[in-house]
């Protein structure tokens, strides 16, 4: 056996937008908008924690010194892991490069599998989703894909936990109205956990919450980053910017002052607790000057996606990235193009929990066959991140030299034992010949995945919760439906 | 008959505030009609870039820019002549609902207005259903426009409607709505006038309701 030195291996593809530099600048540069500029804060029990922890508080206006961020990035965790709510298996580990993907929560509209419609998303349509996304097998984690709203509206948010938390064992991302539905969520998965404690060790849901760009955190959301610290429970915190309308144009001013949002959020939730498990987020993307539109789909998108997740992991802390959706009105040609740059892109870049597979119209609506298609691009993204191995084994010197000039693979071990492992093989993706495909009745990518979608939700039963819990859960749904009827 | 106008006009088109203002000046100081000046050389230029942004031939930035340059020029005629000669396409009152503070949306569709002609009440975020009616009794608008983010504020769109009722003065006002979770299913449902899915769309319905 030789003696080798100065070999370096990649042992998966290397990818970033930005340096270690550029990562610097734009953190210091965060810094000084909210030393200079500052945020405001519409939540009163916020600028008084604000204000205790060292920030300079001014009515509702907020500026925070630098040595504040540095001290909330200091007691932050560097990870956060998220579990199978069934059983506490801790498997969506949000550390280092680690990608993760599930769908997105507040869409208005979703697609029914049945009649092509779009429609106003239900109980029924979220349930269904659910079931869907604990289905397929490179979806980690769940996000309602629909806000339920055949109930009443102002305590909507017990339902859609209720119907997520019913039909996945998956980790929940959830949105909630306000505290009030927050503490009610927390209450339903404290009774799933077995207690408080137990579910701050092994938690199963995060809840996501958002700035209003620019630099506002309106009362609902600044409360809950609080509330989340004091349970001692993982809080996603995302702005949603639209470069040119709420940000700059310029990608690195979005950059910018999307950090500067999300830090400053990060120093409400430290404040409050430090040590509290906190996931940065962000959309970043371009406000379409044609349409308006705040754009799932645009090149740029995709580069702040990137570039936000090397600024994460310049940082170290976990983040909340968006992949697989679309700005198309449909789930066609540009929702395939969109969805697998972005995909491909994320896998590549290594935020952790990246949510919004599934997304079509800009965001507004959800699609289960999208979802489904996009499964398999998860897949391929998948293969592509595990690169290439080289050593002796796969080298295959020794078997080169046995086939040899005109010989064939065909029938060797080394083959039988590398050829599943070393190919991905997707399962709605075609690679028929022409023949079969006609035989087979010629159908679409869209046509295979509706057929996946309606077996999934006639035939697949997710693990169900205990009968009591269930009801322990159905209690404080209609408890919450009381306290809107008085 | 001014040789300022079709320059003026150009000027408008091309977002050039000063331009607009010391050509104005120039065609004041050489003794113009005032409403010649506005409705020959400032509208004129605008209708093109309404027509323009239509088309997808211009982007929301430069539209802005023409209609801040068109408001130059306008500043600068108005004080000549009675306000009841000013061309205005008419009044909307707008404002994002109780209890949402997203504004980019509502500050979009106020921008556009204006740049179609409307003279805009802005009442901001938060705007409760009595700052809505109080808008309306003070300014007497023809169109109320409200904008909600969220499912759960954007049930405070009917608390406005009703409240118009109650005081007697919803039939003096057209009500159109708009925002994410908006459709006009939901406009129909709430018993208001109008949906529009984007702040271009919303000029045009206000011109459609106010014919």
């Amino acid at each position: 056996m030789p003696v080798r030195s100065n070999y370096v291996e990649n042992t998966s593809p290397m990818f970033r937008i930005l340096s270690p530099s550029q990562c610097e600048e734009i953190l210091l540069a965060a810094q000084e908008v909210l030393e200079r500029t500052g945020v405001t804060v519409y939540d009163e029990e916020a600028r008084d924690i604000l204000k205790k922890a060292g920030c300079w508080v001014d009515g509702i206006l907020v500026r925070i010194p630098s040595a504040v961020v540095n001290k909330a990035l200091r007691s932050v965790p560097k990870r956060v892991t998220l579990c199978n709510s069934r059983t506490g298996s801790r498997d969506v580990r949000l550390e280092g490069y680690n990608a993760y993907f599930g769908t997105g929560s507040d869409t208005p509209f979703t697609i029914d599998p049945y009649t092509g419609k779009r429609q106003r998303s239900t109980k029924e349509s979220v349930s269904n989703a659910c079931k869907v996304i604990d289905a397929l097998e490179n979806l980690d984690f769940v996000m309602s894909l629909g806000i339920v709203q055949d109930v009443p509206l102002l305590i909507s948010d017990r339902h859609q936990f209720e119907a997520q938390v019913l039909n996945t064992s998956k980790p929940i991302v959830t949105t909630a109205h306000d505290i009030y539905g927050f503490a009610d969520i927390i209450e339903m998965c404290e009774i799933i956990a077995g207690g408080v404690e137990e579910l701050r060790r092994n938690p199963f849901m995060t809840l996501y919450a958002e700035p209003i760009s620019p630099l506002q955190h309106a009362w609902e959301a600044a409360s809950k980053l609080i509330l989340a610290a004091r349970k001692g429970l993982p809080v996603v915190y995302t702005p949603c910017v639209m470069a040119g309308g709420t940000v700059p144009a310029t990608m690195a001013g979005v950059l910018t002052q999307g950090l500067a949002e999300s830090l400053s959020g990060l120093v409400i939730n430290q404040s409050t607790r430090e040590g509290s498990p906190f996931i940065m987020g962000g959309v970043f993307t371009i406000m379409d000057m044609s349409s308006t539109i705040f754009s799932y789909g645009s090149p740029e998108f995709n580069l702040l996606m990137s570039s936000l997740a090397d600024m994460a992991h310049y940082l170290k802390l976990p983040m909340f990235g968006t992949a697989g959706c679309s700005d198309s009105n449909l789930v066609d040609e540009q929702a395939g193009i969109e969805a697998a740059m972005s995909i491909a892109m994320t896998a590549l870049s290594g935020p952790n929990l990246n949510h919004d597979v599934g997304y079509i119209e800009y965001g507004s609506t959800s699609s289960l066959e999208f979802l489904t298609i996009n499964n398999d691009v998860i897949g391929m993204a998948r293969r592509l991140v595990r690169g290439i191995e080289v050593n002796d084994e796969t080298l295959a010197l020794d078997l080169i030299h046995k086939i040899g000039p005109g010989g064939h693979f065909l029938c060797e071990d080394h083959t039988m034992k590398h050829f599943k492992t070393e190919t991905y093989y997707p399962s709605l993706i075609d690679r028929q010949r022409y023949e079969s495909w006609m035989e087979n009745g010629s159908k679409t990518l869209f046509q295979r995945a509706n057929e996946k979608v309606k077996d999934i939700i006639e035939n697949y039963e997710p693990d169900p919760l205990p009968k009591d819990v269930q009801q322990k859960i159905r209690a404080i749904v209609e408890r919450s439906e009381q306290s809107i009827a008085k | 008959m001014s040789n300022y106008y079709e320059e003026l006009s150009q000027s408008i088109i091309s977002g050039q505030l000063d331009r607009v203002k010391s050509l104005t000046q120039q065609a004041i100081g050489a003794g113009d009609n005032p409403v010649d000046i506005i409705n020959q050389g400032l509208i004129p230029g605008m209708s093109v870039v309404g027509a323009r942004f239509k088309s997808g031939q211009m982007y929301v930035p430069e539209v802005l820019m023409s209609a801040r340059a068109m408001d130059a020029g306008m500043q600068l005629v108005k004080p000549l002549i009675l306000t009841e000669d000013i061309p205005s396409a008419g009044k909307v009152v707008i404002g994002t609902v109780k209890g949402d503070l997203h504004d980019i949306g509502k500050n979009l569709v106020s921008m556009m207005l204006e740049s179609a002609g409307y003279t805009v009440i802005n009442v901001g975020v938060d705007a409760g259903p009595e700052k809505f009616l109080q808008a309306v009794k003070e300014h007497q608008p023809g169109v109320i426009g409200m904008s909600a983010l969220l499912t759960t504020t954007m049930l405070a769109m009917k608390d406005t409607i009703e409240l118009l009722k109650e005081e007697g003065l919803r039939d003096k006002v057209k009500v159109i709505i708009g925002g994410a979770p908006i459709s006009q299913d939901f406009a129909d449902e709430i018993g208001a006038d109008g949906f529009a899915p984007d702040a271009g769309s919303a000029a045009d319905l206000c011109k459609k309701l106010l014919a």
